[in-house]
């Protein structure tokens, strides 16, 4: 189905007018209907649904509806306005002033509607097409933020009602209690905020922080609601900063927040002295159990029941210690050239211990609220009570004019959870320590991308990874690549680094990086849009070549420099391109992009691009060593040692590499065999054939030409000649295990890789014992069912064979 | 342009096809003008989650009827499905776009649906599309296996795509065309780019 809220990025299309001999006919559709009935006065209801059919509409009330209670400004009838980042309020409907008068316009409208015939419109000259479709109606809940209503036209009239008192309660200890709970609930919002939510929608559905001013005489409340604060201001502007696409958008939105004053400088000090003032409080708490003595004395009690001082102490100071660490951690985090990490994970093992004791609290929580509800999941609140000064519709009117998302906050558990995750990853993050090697930053995101961290942690990776234009702020891109190429004497070198391709291809590796912070859907989408940057690049790497040195052999041996860096160059630029490529098709699998008919001819790519992935990886081996030669013996060890390193390291991930190649031709070949054998996994062809499903899902690959020369034929060919005696002959999967036991050697001291070798692993062999009941069987038996499912690895499917 | 006569020109009565355990005559029509507008906003308005304006629904069948059908139980006249579409020129390519499908909940697993969607893509087809595209919920089984078995492939992936944070599959149907480079030389079907490429 069509999406209803429409960003002002999209175009709609355009109708030429192709093929629309309907178009001149559409105004004068005259159905034989009678005249539809007068409707009654509108009031914001569900009535108004069933009018939707009728061509006769209210428009005059409706214009005059928007003006009384809606109180919406009227640029949100247009669609056109983009959302802004203002920091200041809407601005009310203007009153009758000198500049003009308010009219009713209702008569003429009335006029007008009685002109129109059943079927006919009225077309604007400057009411386009896209306006038409990003329209709202007015009033209706599911298009129109603004209509759900609270009751309270304003927050001003909220706090008159008492919705959101300070004191929250005159009795101290209720005061203590339900502090807590509004802590929790915000703590929730703020876990579904990061979620995918808009703060206005979260965060700021609490009224305590639309008006912070009046917390001032609640020193708890006071200072725990500034530090929230100033941490959400701090995570949006490094989400800002790593602004790629419109995921961001939701989450930045702040549009009429009061997202600062100028006391946030100091609310970490604020939050010292209350963290202080507690704390001594429970010192003093745990003195008197021991004393044993009946009475508070010295310290002002929190709250009044002795009983229970010591357990609210603790209940308030892990929220309060938590909010100070978390602001710590995304403080140090955003330190420039990545120097607060080591700090950020002090502050982050802090929060998590003060996160379990958050969750110790919960008990005594509970006991002490009112309610009964037992195993309630979905409570926002550890006590389970609903929290004082919320009110989810106030802001509506606040959120951009489109359609309203549906918000449904994470439950605390949730909340908690969510949090400890988000610490996890931001360790993650903090703990790497990966250098200035591409190989090794490239391989630490892919792997960090397999916890599916969420768009928090991944925005702080991508401004740590990328500043100022240089790699963690420090390297320079040219130089990055220049360490690629195994060339020292480059590294620095002003020639190179201002050379119009090196700096092309610097871009094109922000970018790579960039993309690949994104979550996994559009992360695909842009891979494959830039398999044709770089292709494009390598092409024109080797005209510049031809043109400046003529023609010379394939030979990387050659005597002069400049020949061979534009050489090596080359083979690296075509390597991450099969690299690109790769990480494409195997995304697919991870979003469900193909069907088991597909599997053939996307394994059957794979293979293709896998192999020349390691071809390229080779090559570049080849050139480093040479330049090693070149270089002779005039390092020592060091020197030797790292380059054995780097040639072991090289020479293992392009044994890894063999077995993805190994797997991806034993799989592809296994399906066209059960294809060409016993018709299953065919696709179907009502309205196109298997050459069009090729096309378009390697299109942008075709169209980049990596590789060169591979076209629906090449893979039709390859899959018709697939018979099982070939695939019993070269036993892929019997080869992939062969080559495991020597990797397990190499990557003894990498967990992840290890991890990644037991998985091929298992679907080698499942694999191999498939393939051995379906030749046994014969791939034609009719009573063999195939099937491929994803069991042991995430990208290589196992065969799971059953017999009827 | 009365109600009959819609059904007579151009959308052609057909049984169910499918078997549901009720024998359901189902009757197919093109969009016929404003009597159908309501059958077709109320249908969309209670099955789909993303809400539509009265303009949205207007674009499409005033532009494109003949690519709106409805399906009408042919024993009490209730409509029971239907579908939006529309078509032309993006990004240099003609290319058809189903907005909405719907059929009610009783009515499904009958074909109702596969057969509402083909006559729309059949429609585009002849018109000279060369690709039909639409996007569903991921979570939509019955609408990615009704798709899938027509030919679409899933192209893209939208992350939280609707508005109650369901990602979506952008699907798209390529019609054949005739290939130029047929029968190819093996290995090259781009032989106007002189490429001397060690590429390879």
């Amino acid at each position: 189905m069509i999406k209803a809220e429409k960003s002002l990025e999209k175009t709609v299309l355009s109708h030429t007018g192709r093929n629309d001999p309907n178009r001149a006919s559409a105004a004068r559709l005259r159905p034989p209907l009678p005249p539809p009935p007068r409707l009654p006065s509108p009031t914001p209801n569900p009535l108004r649904r069933h009018r939707r059919g009728q061509a006769a509409r209210p428009i005059p009330r409706l214009l005059f509806q928007i003006s009384r209670h809606c109180g919406c400004p009227f640029a949100r009838f247009s669609s056109m306005e983009s959302s802004s980042s203002s920091s200041s309020p809407p601005p009310a409907i203007p009153t009758c002033s000198d500049q003009g008068v308010w009219a009713d316009a209702s008569p003429l409208l009335a006029a007008a509607c009685r002109d129109l015939e059943d079927g006919e419109l009225v077309h604007g000259e400057n009411f386009s097409l896209f306006a038409a479709m990003s329209a709202l109606e007015i009033m209706d809940p599911k298009m129109d933020s603004g209509s759900e209503r609270s009751g309270y036209n304003s927050i001003e009239e909220a706090i008159e009602d008492g919705v959101a008192p300070i004191p929250l309660s005159l009795d101290r200890t209720l005061d203590v209690q339900r502090s807590i709970d509004v802590m929790d609930h915000l703590f929730s919002c703020e876990a579904t905020w990061h979620k995918g939510h808009t703060l206005a929608q979260t965060v700021f559905t609490c009224i305590y922080l639309m008006r912070m001013e009046r917390t001032s005489s609640h020193a708890v409340l006071n200072s725990f609601c500034r530090v929230l604060r100033a941490t959400c201001n701090a995570v949006i502007c490094v989400v800002s900063t790593a602004r790629t696409h419109e995921e961001e958008d939701l989450f930045t939105m702040s549009f009429g927040l009061p997202l600062k004053d100028e006391w946030d400088e100091k609310c970490l000090s604020i939050l010292n002295s209350v963290e202080e003032t507690i704390s001594r409080q429970l010192r003093a708490c745990k003195a008197q159990a021991l004393s044993k003595k009946k009475t508070l004395e010295g310290l002002e009690s929190l709250q009044d029941n002795p009983d229970l001082e010591e357990d609210y102490c603790r209940a308030l100071l892990c929220r309060l210690r938590f909010r100070k660490h978390f602001h710590h951690v995304v403080t140090c985090m955003r330190k420039p050239h990545g120097r607060g990490l080591e700090l950020a994970r002090k502050h982050i093992a802090s929060c998590l211990t003060e996160l379990s004791l958050m969750l110790k609290s919960q008990a005594f929580l509970k006991s002490q609220s009112n309610i009964t509800l037992q195993g309630d999941e979905n409570c926002t609140t550890a006590s389970g009570s609903q929290p004082v000064g919320f009110d989810v519709s106030l802001n509506s009117r606040l959120l951009s004019p489109t359609p309203p998302r549906a918000v449904k906050v994470l439950s605390w558990s949730d909340a908690i959870r969510y949090f400890e995750k988000l610490l996890h990853d931001l360790d993650v993050i903090c703990a790497s320590s990966v250098g200035p090697v591409l190989e090794n930053v490239l391989h630490f995101i892919v792997q960090f991308q397999k916890s599916v961290p969420d768009l928090v942690p991944r925005a702080f990776l991508q401004t740590l990874l990328v500043q100022d234009g240089k790699l963690y702020g420090q390297y320079l891109f040219s130089d990055v690549i220049s360490r690629a190429l195994s060339l020292p004497a480059i590294i620095g070198d002003k020639e190179f680094q201002m050379n119009e391709f090196v700096v092309q291809l610097g871009q094109l590796v922000v970018n790579l990086l960039k993309i690949i912070c994104t979550n996994t859907a559009w992360q695909r989408r842009k891979l494959g849009k830039s398999l044709q940057d770089w292709s494009t690049i390598s092409i024109q790497l080797e005209l510049a070549l031809k043109r400046e040195f003529g023609e010379t052999r394939n030979d990387i041996h050659h005597e002069n420099i400049c020949i061979r860096v534009s050489k090596q160059l080359i083979i690296w630029t075509q390597e991450h391109a099969y690299w690109v490529a790769s990480r494409f098709l195997i995304l697919g699998f991870e979003l469900d992009l193909y069907s088991p008919g597909e599997y053939c001819m996307v394994y059957w790519y794979m293979y293709v691009v896998f192999t020349k992935l390691i071809e390229k990886i080779q090559l570049r081996v080849l050139a480093i060593s040479e330049n090693s030669r070149r270089k002779g013996k005039k390092k020592k060890d060091h020197s030797k040692d790292s380059t054995r390193d780097r040639d072991t390291s090289f020479s293992s991930s392009c044994l890894l590499l063999q077995c993805y190649v190994l797997l991806s031709e034993g799989l592809s070949m296994m399906l066209a065999v059960l294809r060409n054998e016993s018709r299953s996994f065919q696709l179907p062809s009502i309205f196109n054939t298997e050459r069009e499903r090729f096309i378009q899902h390697f299109d942008l690959l075709l169209k980049a030409q990596i590789p060169e020369h591979i076209s629906y034929y090449s893979f039709k060919e390859s899959a018709s000649r697939a018979c099982i005696t070939d695939l019993v002959k070269y036993n892929f999967f019997k080869e992939t295990q062969k080559i495991i036991p020597s990797l397990r050697g190499s990557f003894a001291n990498e967990p992840e890789k290890l991890a990644e070798l037991r998985r091929i692993e298992q679907v080698a062999e499942h694999n191999r014992i498939a393939l051995n009941i379906i030749n046994q069987v014969g791939a034609g038996d009719p009573s063999l069912k195939v099937s491929f499912e994803f069991t042991h690895h995430p990208h290589f499917a196992v065969a799971i064979v059953k017999r009827s | 342009m009365s109600a009959a006569a819609a059904v007579a020109g151009s959308g052609a009565s057909s049984s169910a096809s499918g078997g549901g355990d009720e024998e359901a005559e189902i009757t197919y029509v093109s969009y016929g003008g404003e009597h159908h507008l309501p059958l077709v906003m109320s249908l969309v308005d209670a099955e789909l989650s993303e809400p539509y304006s009265i303009f949205t629904y207007r674009y499409f069948v005033y532009l494109w009827p003949q690519l709106t059908f409805l399906a009408f139980d042919a024993k009490d006249g209730k409509c029971v499905g239907t579908v939006v579409c529309k078509m032309g020129e993006h990004r240099g390519a003609f290319r058809g776009y189903i907005a909405m499908l719907v059929v009610l909940k009783p009515y499904r697993g009958k074909g109702i649906a596969t057969e509402l969607v083909t006559r729309s893509i059949r429609a585009m087809m002849e018109s000279g599309c060369e690709e039909v595209t639409l996007e569903a919920e991921v979570t939509n089984k019955g609408a990615l296996a009704l798709y899938g078995r027509l030919g679409f492939i899933r192209a893209k992936r939208l992350y939280r795509y609707y508005l109650n944070g369901v990602d979506a599959f952008r699907l798209k149907l390529l019609f054949p065309r005739p290939d130029p480079g047929f029968p190819p030389i093996i290995g090259s079907d781009r032989d106007d780019q002189h490429m001397d490429s060690p590429y390879l």
